[in-house]
């Protein structure tokens, strides 16, 4: 089973420079690289439904482009998505787990430790909590 | 390559380990009712209704809204959208009376706004400098400032962790309950007199005859039930988190009780303290204050501060049971093509939707203004007549989601004694209180002396609570003629109602049975 190598992909594209990474390292150790975008529509209560679907429409366009920009530039690695409703960091981990995956690769997008622990960010939160490697890559 | 979509059964909603524990579940069904700004916003009004009798209107309110949650309870297991009212309206009533429904909740979520403003600018001033507090154009930009904090955290997505909601919730409670035992405590004995102002106010002793209607009219009890069912507005929230963690054990269930029975025991007690502590008519002299006048008179002068901050924070909080409804209600509508497809449009980034949010802070703000310009060079009392008009919104909403329920599920109302109480008695009997409660107001508050005023010869009440409502009628029809394949829908036909005790719950998505010989 080829090792798999986990990225977190925002909605705003966040994630796109660690996604190439990734797919840098897979092509020299022949891996497979995981889209996940983790989404929580549940602000208050269980309701989604058409929350839901635009904000899956959102996740999907960002991580299409994403699939598009890494089968362009490393076209013999392998890529799969997933979506996952769920807050991003515990989809993450557990994607990472049920897969048994080698590191999670995230962007960063700059914020200082204050902003993310006030604000909440899903790449501080993750370093924290992780127990696997965290690869984190800084976004253009 | 492959595509999977996972569901995760427990949402995590970012109360860290997974499942909801206990103290959390509570918390949130709690914290979203704001029981502070709600007993701030209403003691004085709900008081001036029914005098010493206030207790008996703030218990009483709870049966209706009670029953109206039984039927919130079935209509998402079997359209969990979180268009709520919109969607069921529309697979009961079909689209017509749907999109009015979702109107609706949109108009009692935008009339509340210039109240929730219009306390958070004075009690913030309070906590400063008292004497600043009548300055109308400081709590105006305060509270327009408040809204665009409020709207800011509903776009930011920002949501307290659990450990936060505890601490603050715990402040309020604790605060809220000291006032009550103190008030209480000094009207027993000798009791205590004040002089405000050349009126003298002196305490009386509290009685469990307050809980008892009697001696009360059919017009105070409903004028107190129009103000009292805001109090309980967003209390369904408990019982969609119960839905929510109902596989994680046994918690949800004792948590949905508990909550419900903090919130009606301090809803009690406070206003047992406030009634009795200098007794009602001073309340009532001080309704656009309350909790702070009470407090001042009770409590030394750091729990005063607390007080105002606990008035403080639940009215953030309560921007859970306002912006957050509303905007989603105008994502749903805009998501199922009722209205311009840009309501729906979603943030990238935070995964809130954005332009709903914007769109609803600037009109709640501009809708401010109107009021405060109102009240400030007229003799109506807009802010405290937007409490009386809000709870008409919400009778009117809440009231038609009851019927929804019986309409959609009235295939299975009858397979079962428990489908027929929660199913059928239930919605239908709080529906029928609530939609009497609304009609009663628009007789009573045709004219002045209902209170609050009048606007162009009407009760501003009345002006206020269905003004916006029956502007609903003209954009619906515009919105028909622009969007007929909506307008096409029709209900969703009984046969196909599914088991809401089944596994299989989910309805077939909205728009899946239209009108014969349209598209």
């Amino acid at each position: 089973m080829a090792a798999e190598l986990i990225v977190g992909i925002g909605g705003d594209g966040s994630g796109t420079a660690a996604a190439l990474t990734a797919a840098r390292i897979a092509s020299l150790m022949n891996a497979k690289v995981v889209l996940v975008f983790g989404y929580d529509p549940t602000s208050i209560g269980p309701r989604g439904g058409s929350l839901e679907e635009e904000i899956l429409a959102v996740g999907q366009r960002a991580v299409e482009t994403v699939r598009a920009e890494l089968a362009a530039a490393f076209p013999g690695v392998e890529i799969e998505s997933e979506f996952v409703k769920d807050h991003a960091v515990e989809a993450l981990m557990r994607v990472a787990a049920d897969r048994h995956a080698e590191v999670i690769a995230v962007g960063h997008g700059g914020g200082g430790p204050l902003r993310g622990a006030l604000l909440g960010s899903t790449t501080y939160e993750l370093v924290h909590r992780a127990t696997l490697p965290v690869l984190v890559v800084p976004d253009a | 390559m492959s595509v999977a979509v996972h569901e995760n059964t427990v949402p995590s909603k970012g109360l860290k380990g997974g499942s909801l524990g206990l103290i959390a579940v509570i918390v949130i069904g709690v914290a979203s009712t704001a029981p502070g700004y709600s007993l701030a916003a209403s003691i004085g009004l709900v008081t001036g209704e029914a005098n010493t009798k206030a207790p008996f209107i703030m218990l009483f309110a709870f049966v209706p809204m009670a029953c109206i949650a039984a039927s919130f309870y079935y209509l998402n297991k079997a359209d969990p959208d979180c268009g709520t009212n919109f969607t069921w309206g529309v697979r009961a009533f079909g689209p017509k009376a749907g999109w009015i429904a979702g109107w609706g909740c949109i108009v009692a979520d935008l009339v509340i706004m210039p109240n929730l403003a219009g306390v958070s600018g004075q009690y913030l001033i309070l906590l400063f400098d008292e004497k600043s507090a009548d300055n109308i154009y400081l709590t105006t930009f305060i509270g327009i400032l408040f809204i665009i904090a409020m709207t800011w955290i509903c776009w930011k997505g920002i949501e307290l962790s659990a450990r936060s909601q505890v601490l603050l919730l715990g402040t309020e409670l604790v605060v809220l309950a000291v006032f009550a035992v103190v008030a209480i405590g000094k009207s027993l004995g000798n009791g205590t007199t004040r002089v405000v102002d050349g009126t003298t106010y002196h305490s009386i002793k509290p009685s469990l005859s307050w809980m008892s209607p009697s001696g009360l009219s059919t017009n105070a009890i409903t004028a107190g039930l129009v103000v009292a069912v805001f109090i309980y507005w967003g209390w369904d929230t408990c019982v969609s988190v119960n839905e929510e963690a109902k596989d994680s054990s046994k918690t949800p269930g004792r948590a949905a009780v508990l909550s419900t029975l903090v919130l009606l025991a301090i809803y009690l007690i406070v206003s047992y303290g406030a009634v009795s502590l200098l007794g009602p008519q001073f309340v009532t002299d001080n309704s656009d204050d309350a909790m702070y006048a009470l407090g001042k008179i009770a409590l030394p002068t750091i729990m005063v501060k607390l007080l105002v901050i606990a008035v403080l924070t639940s009215a953030a909080a309560s921007c859970q049971t306002t912006i957050l409804p509303a905007t989603r209600t105008m994502l749903s509508m805009g998501s199922h093509g009722a209205a311009p497809a840009k309501l729906a449009q979603i943030d990238p980034k935070r995964l809130t939707p954005d332009y709903s949010s914007w769109l609803f802070g600037g009109i709640s703000i501009a809708w401010y203004l109107v009021l405060v310009t109102v009240s400030h060079n007229t003799s109506t009392d807009a802010y405290s007549a937007s409490i009386a008009a809000v709870g008409m919104a919400i009778a009117v909403y809440y009231g038609l989601s009851g019927v929804s329920c019986i309409l959609y599920f009235r295939r299975w109302i009858f397979k079962s004694l428990k489908n027929f109480v929660l199913i059928g008695f239930l919605p239908g009997f709080g529906g029928v209180v609530l939609i009497y409660v609304f009609c009663k107001t628009v007789w009573d508050a045709r004219n002045g002396d209902y209170g609050y005023g009048t606007l162009f010869g009407v009760g501003t009440v009345l002006l206020i609570g269905t003004l916006l409502l029956v502007l609903g009628i003209p954009l619906m029809l515009w919105a028909s003629k622009k969007y007929p394949t909506f307008f096409s829908y029709s209900v969703d036909p009984p046969d196909l109602a599914k088991d809401p005790d089944s596994d299989d719950t989910l309805a077939a998505p909205l728009g899946t049975y239209r009108k014969k010989g349209r598209v």
